[in-house]
């Protein structure tokens, strides 16, 4: 009996956090699907084949992973030196120093925004890939760096320190301990930037200015169209990426599984 | 083989108010041991952060074979520290740990693959080449990490407590294991404990650190039967020290009574100490004795320690066994052998 609870509780679960994506297939892929009729009445993937064929879609789509990815870079690489010193050193206004970084999290993304695209405009970035990247940073930065820093605090610096004794120069300790060791909370800040990146709407709206489009903003103005199907299609084209850097985060951390547990 | 030689090292660290390390000398011969013995917080590990060049000091040099070292970067010094936590690399293998420090100095694979081999071989572990680290038990662990460190032939090999968190019976093995290897392959070594026994065990001198300054530095059976001084006495295990004035053969110690001294010419004030060991208790007064009171019996196993009152003072008495046990409260006579009896610096 209790197997079968565990197994259907199991099951129920999946179902919850499935059934988003099974509408949006259900959407996406039919056509005429009208109150009360539980299952669509007709099936046709002209949707999705539009959707593939449709530059500004497949625009989206390109220039959204330009920007995640690029953030994710810049973040881990803004975020690394700093989280190391926080986590790992104590010094006076050390609280400010938190406080400020934790600010773009309370901050609305609308001031942020607003603020941020008139200095850009008066730079020349705004409307440019760059300067959403830049924008991006802003949300981006806090969580890479709250995830790392928690990691340094429980680092132990000895095993540079061993490594120096043992003749590796900074830089080889650098990418054969540092790197090593931090790798699963690298991976956690990683896929924390990609995802922040990916969903932006109103910065890469407010900073993009119309020139820079990515999914969401699709999504956003498709949404308001009200076709079922096209809003079924590009949720799920929105929602693909995501679902593949989880993937392969989760793979990732399966495989640094003991090492983590070595460390902690 | 590498003569090693410390010069008035000072190390203060930023936002403390006392210097961990303070006029810090000491010289050490090719291919010795040395053992450094000092409580936690005396500046042992401090000293070897420095020797390694993960810690600069303040002022004092550091010399290898009479060339300064402090300006050659950490990796080049060929100073292998390891510490009292293997800090074996989680994410490689016992092989890959082993061959860390070859691998970084550019060495091809084929020649660290037999060095690992032969470093197994030394370590009493062959075989385990593909084991993870994870799976080692502590003195495994410990023992692998010895064999990485030694794999590139350091000039000087520093050890950081690295057997304080083992058990009793794995210690001891590895205490003559280490002694053993070092031996063998003749590396000027530095040992750091707060473990007198271990101390004793395995050096060929031993350097007493305290408040960052060495009070005593001899071979380890004239440190522990003659230090020098109070506080090196205090820490060897010395519990019993007698100030007067000494003239005639005899100490007018102010504590205790006159004492019995072995044809000293000694006169004027002085201190005189004597190991718990040495001191003897009885039941019947014979010359030169002194009376006291026990204030506890304890059984230690080799020996019976008793706890007495002596004078003004109480001290400590180890009696071989067997002995007699004695009772709280009771009153007895303590002979402190004059030939035992021995003078140390305030």
């Amino acid at each position: 009996m209790k197997p079968f609870i565990t197994t259907s509780l199991r099951l129920l679960l999946y179902l919850i956090l499935i059934a988003p994506l099974l509408l949006f297939i259900a959407y996406g892929f039919s056509t005429r699907w009208f109150f009360p009729a539980p299952f669509p009445a007709e099936w046709t993937t002209s949707t999705f084949d539009r959707a593939l064929n449709d530059s500004r879609t497949l625009t989206g789509l390109r220039d959204g992973l330009t920007i995640a990815v690029i953030v994710s870079v810049l973040s881990l690489l803004l975020a690394f030196p700093a989280a190391r010193v926080m986590g790992l050193r104590q010094f006076k206004g050390q609280q400010l120093a938190w406080l400020l970084l934790f600010l773009p999290t309370v901050v609305p993304p609308l001031a942020i925004g607003m603020g941020l695209n008139i200095l850009f405009l008066q730079l020349g970035l705004a409307g440019t890939i760059f300067g959403v990247v830049l924008a991006h940073l802003i949300p981006t930065l806090p969580y890479t760096i709250f995830t790392l820093s928690s990691a340094f605090a429980r680092y132990d610096e000895n095993f540079e320190h061993q490594a120096l004794a043992l003749g590796a120069s900074p830089l080889q300790i650098f990418v054969n301990v540092t790197l090593r060791m931090m790798t699963p909370s690298l991976v956690v800040a990683r896929l924390f930037a990609f995802l922040i990146s990916w969903s932006q709407y109103l910065l890469t709206l407010l900073i993009g200015g119309g020139k820079i489009i990515t999914l969401p903003i699709l999504l956003f103005a498709a949404a308001s169209g009200g076709n079922p199907s096209t809003i079924g299609i590009k949720s799920l084209l929105f929602v693909l990426p995501p679902v593949l850097v989880i993937a392969f985060t989760a793979r990732e951390l399966t495989r640094h599984g003991e090492d983590i547990r070595e460390q902690y | 083989m590498t003569h090693i030689q410390i010069t008035s090292l000072h190390k203060t660290y930023p936002n403390a108010s006392t210097p961990v390390l303070k006029d810090f000398s000491l010289s050490i011969n090719d291919g010795e041991m040395v053992a450094l013995l000092g409580p936690s917080g005396t500046g042992k590990s401090t000293l070897l952060k420095l020797i390694a060049g993960i810690e600069q000091p303040d002022s004092g040099d550091i010399y290898f074979d009479g060339e300064s070292i402090l300006q050659t970067e950490p990796n080049k010094r060929g100073a292998v520290l390891m510490f009292q936590k293997s800090y074996l690399f989680p994410f490689l293998n016992v092989e890959e740990n082993i061959g860390f420090g070859l691998k970084m100095q550019g060495v091809a694979p084929s020649v660290i693959q037999g060095e690992v081999k032969r470093m197994l071989n030394l370590i009493g572990l062959p075989g385990i080449e593909k084991r993870k680290v994870g799976q080692l038990s502590g003195g495994e662990g410990q023992r692998v990490a010895l064999a990485r460190a030694l794999v590139s032939q350091p000039k000087l090999l520093m050890l950081d407590e690295p057997l304080s968190s083992l058990d009793t019976s794995v210690r001891m093995n590895l205490q003559a294991a280490i002694r053993e290897i070092q031996r063998e392959l003749g590396i000027t070594t530095i040992f750091v404990t707060h473990d007198l026994s271990e101390a004793m065990a395995m050096s060929d001198h031993m350097a007493i650190l305290l408040d960052g300054q060495v009070t005593a530095y001899d071979k380890p059976e004239t440190l522990f039967h003659r230090p020098p001084c109070v506080r090196s006495a205090k820490f060897v295990g010395v519990d019993l020290f007698l100030e007067g004035e000494a003239g005639g053969g005899w100490l007018e110690a102010a504590e205790v009574g006159r004492v019995k001294l072995k044809d000293e010419p000694k006169v004027g004030r002085s201190v005189f100490a004597i190991r718990p060991e040495h001191i003897r208790i009885q039941k019947e007064a014979t010359k030169n004795s002194l009376k006291g009171v026990v204030q506890s019996c304890l059984f230690r196993g080799e020996a019976l320690e008793v706890q007495v009152r002596l004078g003004a003072v109480t001290t400590r008495a180890r009696l071989p066994m067997p002995a007699p046990m004695f009772t709280h409260g009771e009153r007895i006579f303590v002979q402190l052998p004059a030939e035992h009896l021995f003078e140390v610096a305030r």
